[in-house]
This record gives C-alpha cells, structure tokens and sequence, in this order.
C-alpha cells in the first residue's frame, strides 16, 4: 500500500508498517465494548462464593460453549495464532492442531467425570483426590503460575492492538514507551472489570464476548478475502489456492522446525489444554455432567470457527504484505512484531474502511480479555480458596474469601503488567509456556488421579515436584536468560534441541507419569473414602445439580464432610 | 455438521425432551443392560482405566479406546507420512490447491477432533439409554442460598 504513513521506529516492539495515530470511530467502539463488559460483570457482580467461582453450577450447554470458545481463544488464537503461520510457516499449525484436537482427550476421560467430582478449582481436585493440602498448594502456586505466564501473551497482544486505536502515548508515563503505556493502560481495565464481577459476571461476558471476537474475526477474513479477490463465500478453503504463490517458506514442511520440535510441541499443547485450570474449571460450572459434554463439542465447534480461519488469515496477510510493504520471507522479511499484528495488518493493508479495521483490532482485546478473566479468576481462586481459606485461615468468612481473591487477580495484574512490559518471546509461545507447565503438572494428576483409584498422597506429591522441576529446566535454558543482558539464550543448545521449552511436556508427562505410578505402588493405597469418590466420579448414576461426589459418597449431600 | 448441531441444541436445552425420547426408544432393548446397571454398585466396583470392572464401563471404553485410536491417526498420521514421504505428501491438491501436508494439517486435524467429539457425545447417550439412565428424572434442587451454605460449609 502506497498510503502507509511512515512510523518512527523508536522501539522494537511497535510494530512497523501498522498505523498507529489515535483513531476516533475505532476508539469509540472498543470504549464502547470495555463499557459494555462492566456494565455485564456489574449487573452479575457477586457476593458469594458459589457465585464468584463456578457461577452457581446454573450455565447451559451453548451458553457453556460459548464461555469454552472465549476462555480459550486468547489473543494467542486471535493474533498470535496467525502471526506464527505466516512467519513459521508449516510449523505454525502446531497452534492449530494443539489447541483444537486436546478438546477431545478431554472431553473422553475428563469433562463428564470433573463434573461430577464438581468442586470450586482445580488445586480443590489435586487437594481432595489426594487428601494432602501439599498437593493442594503446589497444584495452587502452579495455578498461579499459569495464569502469570499465560497472562503475558494477552497483555503483549492488547497491547499491539491498543496502540493501532489509541495511538502512541510514549512517555506519557516517564520512561515507559507507547507499548508499555499500553500494557499499563489495558491491563488496569481488564483488572478493575475482574475484580468487580467474578465468575458469574465473567461467564456472562465470556459468551459477549465470544460473539465479538468471532463476529470480528470472520468479517475481517471475510471482508479482506474479498475485497482483494482472493476468495468469495468460503475463505477457509479458498486460501488452498494462493499457498503456491506464497513462496516455499509458508508450506514447505520442516522447513523451520524439525519433526521432532512439531510432534514434542503439539503433544506438550494438547496435555496442555487438559490441564489448564481455567479450562478444566469450565465444568464445573455446568448444570448436568451431560451439559459437560455437549458445552464441550458445541464448544470446540466455536473454537474450529476461529481455527479454520487463521491459516487462511495468515495467507491472506502475506500474500497482502509481500505485496505491499515488502517479500515476507527472506532478508530483513516480515518484523515479528508487524506479524503479531497480522490479523489488523492485513485488513488495514487491504484498505477496509478505518472503523471496520478498527473493529478487527477490537476483536482482538475482546479476546484478551476473555482469556484474561478465565485466568485470573482460576489464578485468584488459587489463592483465596485453595491456599488461604483451605489451608492458612479455615474460618474465613465469605467476606474475606472475596477480598483474598480480588487482592490476588490485583497481584496478578501487577506482576503480569511487570512481564509484559518486555516480554521475552512471541504471544504464541509465551503462552505455550505455560501449556508445558499444565501438562507437565497438572494433567498427569487430573489423568490418573480420575483413572486410577490406587493413585494416592505420595505417588502426586512426587510427581507434581518432578514436573514443576523438570518444566523449569528448558525455561531457565531457553527463556530466563533473556531476561539478563549478561547471557545469551538458550545456554545449552542440545538441551534446547531435544527438551524445547514450548515442547517439555513430551518428555516430562511420560516421567511423572511413571514417577507418580511408581511412588504410588510403594506406598499405601488410598483410604476407601477416596477410591469410593473416584468410583462415583465414574458411575453413570445422575446427581444431582449441586451435588459433588463426595456428598454421595458420604451419604444424602447435605451432611458436611470434613477432610 | 451445522444440522447436527441444531439438532442437539434442541434436545440439550431442555434436558426433559431428551428424556421422554429416552422412554419411547429404549423398549425392551435396555431390559439386561438396565438391569445389569440396576444391579451395580458402582462405589465397590474398582476403578482403573486398563480393567474396567462394570458392564457399562466396559462399553463406555470400548468406545473411548476407539476414538482415541482415531483420534492419534487424525492428529500425528499426516505429519507423520509427510515426514516419512514427503514427495507424495506435498502433492497440490485437485481443485483446492492445498498441498496435501498441509489441507490434512490446517483443516483435517481439527475438524476430525470436531466430529469424534460429536460422535462420542452421541454414542455415550445412546450409552445412557441402553443402561435404561435417565438424567431427565433427577430432580433440580434449589440454587443460590441453602446449596451455597451447605456446600460452602462442605468445604472448609
């Protein structure tokens, strides 16, 4: 495009060849849209806790589906997604095929059995299965972590977005350039909106928000498909056509990755998708352990929508900046920064009209923030339900529960706002950080925990300490160093080669799974309470709404167990 | 796929057509297997994901077992042969003009998980059904206040 304006490249992370000025019809809308998201979360703000974390098991299967499909695509699906493809080529469909497929795997041993076992968090699951508050709190500070991590990725993307609408603020706050004031400014809204509406207002604004982003995101596709001749009625296949004319680099396999680092990175994504808090958390607030699995398929549905796009988004983005800006591949090719804004990128290089870019880009932090709230809500519950009121203040009134919780999404904001000001790696791989960790820790407690009775205290503690230490190996290897100007990422390059951080799961989940089996066989088994919950989580009787297995268990559900 | 989904999204939201389906279909058909489940206990029946140990376990394997089989062709066989042939594999497809890698890749992988999905959810009602389980009949407790309480007390 012959129109761009030429941006200052002060910084690395603004990316080039985007316009970024402020935009009035743009800004309206998403003011408009962060309006309306407070408006929807203080209508279902909360007072109790039923409510503030698993939304009075009272949410139906599309509407279930929906919060699946909002909670999930974050702005790595929504921008980060895309940005891959284009510029990884073959090995950017990991993300395609990692975070559609693990809906599965979770739908046939999990969905059904989590609803049934229907308590308030995941680390509950870790702390009662196991009868350890051990358990409880490493499953809990791994909670947390994920949120941390995954969080990064979603302020980095609203962020790049912000700055198409809003414009360039560098140093509006002193020594913070226009990305970062933008990290800062989106990240204090998506806070204030969580701590005020909870669960319940988070699941309302997750199926808002659902509809927004997918609304956006297929008419941006739409829209610049044709426009530009490249499709008519069906983008999605259509784009088949212009892979040839793309260049080598954006389908030849195996050009960028090896079949290992593809194989390691969507296993580590798919064990990660069934171990992600904020997703498992999803069924507990079902009505029926039916409704958990038709919310799954309606929501892997709503989730294909947006993974049946991206590719050909990303097609549609090269072809557009090959043409207009300069070759996306070679020598100095497409700026990492520009290809995480693809998706904006393309529509605004396809001259749509400013306010329909701008309502892609609105798309985009209505994804943001989505993923956000589902985190920080399971990060925050962590905190104020697993750590403080199960083990450190037993008595806490509801009161207080609520306060822990609204001070941790707080902390939660800060530290994440503090990452994200210069974050180490693209928005899909920070957030694939944190699906190693998920599926390093949690799945292989979740998966055996549900499928083997005889799994027991001591077989979990093990092996939830071997998977936090070995998920932290590649990290220190490959992404700490980053961090510190004094060392060069990763330090040791067979380790990187064979134990990839956004891979790790591969060769962790099989190693805790053995420890946790092994450990567990060598120690007593499990109480009859327990393997009696586990049984129950499987038997096809129906319970009742607000029944939880441990309640059958213990006889009539309305007698409090104490464990 | 669309008209499948219409078709469940009516039965879903209101769980009690589902049931009354339930009663005019099962007939005599669930009459053993709705015995062999009236007969189980399934809090003494052991639980282990290599042994199932009830009737209905056993069924409901024999379907997981067999999406999951599937299921891993769908997600690591094409990367897999494209790894192992990768002339073959990176043919042009007739008329979509996908390379052949990437069309089962970008688009085969995901819609495939999509329809086992689907395919699982129905055969574990027609689970249901066989086993003569009605989720139709279990009655609706209050929400809000007293389940809150009691729940809340459950847990601290």
């Amino acid at each position: 495009m012959t129109g761009i304006p030429p941006v200052p490249l002060q910084e690395s992370l603004l990316p080039e060849s985007l316009d970024i000025s402020f935009k009035l019809l743009p800004a309206i809308l998403v003011v408009s849209m962060l309006g309306l998201f407070l408006a929807i979360g203080f209508v279902f703000r909360v007072a109790d806790t039923e409510n503030m974390w698993v939304a009075g098991r009272s949410i139906g299967n599309v509407e279930n589906g929906m919060a699946i499909g909002a909670n999930w695509m974050s702005a790595a699906s929504y921008l980060g997604m895309a940005a891959s493809i284009a510029l990884a080529g073959f090995y950017g469909l990991v993300y395609v095929v990692g975070w559609t497929t693990g809906y599965f795997i979770l739908l046939i041993f999990m969905a059904a059995q989590l609803r049934r076992f229907g308590k308030y968090t995941a680390p509950d699951f870790v702390g009662d299965r196991f009868n350890s508050d051990g358990a409880r709190a490493i499953a809990a500070i791994t909670t947390f972590l994920i949120g941390f991590v995954y969080a990064i990725g979603q302020a980095k993307g609203m962020a790049l977005v912000g700055l198409y609408i809003f414009g360039d603020y560098g140093g509006l706050i002193p020594g913070l350039d226009g990305y970062q004031v933008m990290v800062v400014a989106m990240m204090i809204i998506t806070v204030g909106y969580l701590t005020l509406s909870g669960m319940l207002g988070a699941t309302k604004n997750q199926a808002v928000q659902y509809t927004i982003l997918i609304i956006a995101f297929v008419a941006g596709l739409y829209a610049v498909g044709w426009t530009q001749g490249y499709s008519t009625v069906l983008p999605q296949l259509e784009y088949g056509m212009l892979i040839d004319s793309l260049g080598s680099e954006f389908s030849e396999p195996f050009a960028t990755s090896s079949y290992y680092l593809w194989v390691a990175t969507t296993f580590s994504l798919i064990v990660g998708t069934c171990g992600l808090p904020h997703v498992l958390v999803r069924f507990y607030t079902v009505e029926s352990e039916r409704t958990a699995r038709w919310s799954t398929v309606w929501g892997l549905f709503f989730i294909c929508i947006l993974y049946w796009s991206a590719p050909a988004f990303a097609a549609f983005g090269t072809s557009l900046y090959s043409e207009n800006v300069r070759a996306t591949y070679g020598d100095p090719g497409m700026a990492s920064a520009a290809s995480e804004v693809i998706v904006v990128l393309a529509a605004q290089l396809a001259e749509l009209p400013q306010w329909f870019v701008g309502l892609v880009a609105a798309g985009g932090i209505a994804a943001a923030i989505a993923t956000i709230a589902g985190l920080f809500i399971a990060g925050s519950s962590a905190i104020s339900h697993d750590i403080y009121t199960n083990i450190i203040n037993e008595d806490a009134t509801q009161r207080q529960q609520i306060l822990v919780g609204r001070l941790s999404i707080v902390a939660l904001g800060a530290l994440t706002t503090l990452a994200a000001l210069d974050p180490a790696s693209s928005i899909a791989a920070l957030v694939g950080y944190a699906f190693a960790l998920a599926g390093s820790v949690l799945f292989p407690m979740f998966f055996l925990g549900m499928w083997w009775e005889n799994a027991n205290r001591e077989g979990a503690l093990a092996g939830m300490t071997t998977g936090l230490v070995m998920w932290s190996i590649p990290m220190i290897n490959e992404i700490v160093p980053t961090y510190m100007s004094s060392l060069e990422a990763p330090l040791s390059a067979g380790l990187a080669q064979w134990m990839p951080a956004i891979g790790s799961a591969l060769i962790t989940l099989p190693v805790v799974f053995i420890v946790t089996i092994a450990v567990s066989l060598v120690t007593d088994e499990p109480d009859m309470e327990t393997k009696r919950v586990v049984r129950q989580c499987h038997s096809p009787e129906p319970m009742r709404q607000q029944q939880t297995a441990e309640d059958v268990v213990t006889d009539g559900g309305e007698t409090p167990a104490d464990d | 796929m669309p008209d499948n989904n219409s078709r469940n999204s009516t039965g879903d939201k209101d769980g009690r057509s589902e049931g009354s389906r339930n009663l005019e279909t099962d007939g005599g058909v669930a009459g053993q297997h709705g015995q062999a489940h009236r007969n189980t206990d399934y809090l003494s029946q052991e639980v282990n994901l290599l042994k199932p140990s009830t009737p209905f376990m056993r069924d409901h394997l024999r379907i997981v077992w067999t999406g999951f089989a599937i299921w891993v062709l769908a997600v690591w066989g094409p990367v897999t042969l494209t790894y192992l042939a990768t002339d073959a594999m990176t043919t042009q497809m007739p008329v979509l003009g996908f390379p052949l890698h990437y069309f089962l890749v970008a688009f085969g992988a995901p819609t495939s998980a999509l329809i086992l999905s689907f395919w699982y959810s129905r055969k574990r009602d027609a689970l249901d059904e066989k086993y003569g389980i009605d989720h139709a009949t279990v009655e609706t407790t209050e929400r809000g206040g007293g389940a809150t309480a009691a729940d809340g007390g459950a847990d601290e």
